[in-house]
């Protein structure tokens, strides 16, 4: 074996080494988007944490959630779930959404969020609306310090349940407009025209096929009648 | 005297399909009418909610291999020297302008003008039946496997995509629960023609009379090929007959007790 061999032998093994501690000792580039591993190492993040992420913490791979970086992905934002500001109340953003609401202590959530009580995790899951949303005051969605900010739902919210919850992946609409409303059209288009899609395909294949088949049927029916007339006529004469 | 028209893999293919979308159909019926009395029964029968998905899952991930078991068929069976004709043939599954022609002349002739068309070995029903889950298969399949991994999905996709793949799984459900639990149902079996059960399917043959009456230029061309002979086989037996009308008709049953259910108990659900 002579020499340049005998390197290039070596620079494989180390190319080989270098993979194997890729694969088995440094974070996987699966696991970017997560948090932390375990819950007791995220309780310790929770008590320590500011509760304000840096971007490279919470980022999907491939797309900033709800965070809009000028010139990139705007193909997207049309189909996104997007709302305008005029749909977006100015008690979202207080400390206190429900600041000088006569009678609040005497109301239930439902009496006044009656679409929103009607979601998911309510419905399958049988949770409570403060089980997220938390107890007086609740702070508006976007409020800076609010659980709920997008900033640090993930964390603070979704991963109550969802063990591993990225910003992303709190990025989930749970009080999602109904697929057929203006507001599903305006503020979350892709829903909507997925919703026109698929209604167009089922009724367009139904009011094709069902008619068609009955009427072949009916047909059918007759044709088979007479052909047995027919037949029965047939033998007759040469019987 | 029957001929022969599905091999034992394609029967068993279908058999395949047959008990793996009825299970889906009723587990995923009993998720999404968990809400009301019926589903929560339905979920039961499974062993409750949680237990509803994880079979809905592990099905659905069979029927996922299925398909490419099934591709890997399809590629074998494709007569590669003789491309053209393979896949624009008259043997052929892929649509083609005689299908047209012959949704046109078989229309009029319902309404009583003209003669009835003459088909060959694929009807366009039996080519829409077979591309409606092919077509199908996939879209069920991506948004079934972007909700079963949530969390992975979100590393590439936004958070609202899982809203958009819980929607479209549900309505690409209905659109398939609905046309083949009515139309695939009344069209193959229901229909004068077919009726009690049409046995291709189930024995892999079919009455020569019956083939001769609705499929002409299929038997023409092969008494002009001279492959007639090669083709007919014995009449199933009579036992066979019965096992087999039996369970088409459980399964029909089945198929159209959900339908029916899932039709009364929708105002009581939203769609996502």
């Amino acid at each position: 074996m002579n020499v340049a061999q005998c390197r290039k032998n070596v620079g494989i093994c180390i190319v080989l080494i270098g993979i194997v501690d890729l694969l088995l000792f440094q974070p996987s580039a699966l696991g970017q988007g997560e948090e932390s591993a375990s819950r007791v190492r995220r309780y310790k993040q929770y008590e320590v944490s500011t509760g304000y992420y840096e971007d490279y913490e919470v980022k999907p791979r491939r797309q900033v959630p709800l965070v809009g970086t000028v010139g990139v992905k705007r193909w997207l934002k049309g189909l996104s779930y997007n709302l305008s500001p005029a749909t977006v109340r100015s008690r979202s953003f207080m400390p206190d959404s429900h600041y000088g609401v006569k009678f609040y202590e005497k109301m239930s959530c439902e009496s006044c969020h009656v679409e929103q009580a009607h979601n998911v995790h309510s419905l399958r899951a049988n949770i409570t609306c403060r089980q997220c949303h938390g107890p007086e005051p609740i702070a508006g969605i976007y409020h800076y310090f609010s659980p709920m900010n997008p900033v640090r739902r993930h964390a603070y919210v979704c991963s109550k349940c969802h063990e591993g919850a990225s910003a992303s992946y709190a990025a989930y609409v749970i009080h999602e407009p109904s697929a057929a409303s203006p507001t599903a059209k305006k503020g979350f288009a892709s829903l909507y025209y997925s919703y026109w899609l698929m209604l167009i395909l089922l009724v367009g294949t139904l009011a094709f096929f069902i008619p068609h088949s009955f009427v072949v049927g009916v047909r059918e029916f007759f044709w088979k009648r007479k052909k047995a007339q027919e037949d029965s006529s047939h033998e007759h004469q040469t019987v | 005297m029957n001929i022969k028209r599905f091999s034992v893999i394609d029967r068993l293919f279908h058999l395949f399909v047959m008990l793996t979308f009825l299970t889906m159909a009723a587990t995923g019926f009993g998720r999404v009418f968990v809400v009301t009395d019926w589903g929560r029964g339905l979920c039961s029968l499974f062993g409750g909610y949680e237990a509803c998905g994880s079979i809905h899952r592990w099905v659905g991930i069979s029927m996922i291999v299925a398909f490419f078991v099934h591709i890997v068929y399809v590629f074998a069976k494709i007569q590669w020297r003789n491309l053209k004709q393979s896949i624009f043939g008259p043997d052929s599954l892929v649509p083609n302008l005689q299908d047209l022609r012959h949704i046109g002349k078989r229309i009029l002739w319902s309404f009583g003008i003209g003669s009835p068309p003459e088909l060959d070995r694929w009807t366009y029903w039996e080519k829409f039946d077979y591309w409606a889950v092919f077509w199908g298969m996939p879209l069920l399949a991506i948004t079934g496997l972007m909700m079963m991994y949530p969390m992975e999905t979100c590393l590439f996709v936004p958070g609202w995509v899982l809203n958009l793949a819980a929607f479209l799984h549900k309505a690409e459900a209905i659109l398939a629960v609905t046309f083949i639990f009515t139309v695939h149902f009344f069209v193959q079996h229901l229909r004068p023609s077919s009726f009690p059960l049409n046995q291709a399917m189930f024995s892999g043959s079919v009455p020569m009379e019956e083939a001769s009456s609705e499929k002409p230029a299929w038997i023409a061309r092969l008494e002009s090929e001279g492959k007639l002979e090669q083709a007919t086989v014995v009449a199933p037996s009579l036992p066979f007959r019965v096992a087999y009308l039996i369970f088409g008709y459980s399964v029909m049953g089945v198929g159209v007790y959900l339908l029916i259910n899932g039709i009364v108990y929708s105002r009581y659900v939203t769609l996502h």
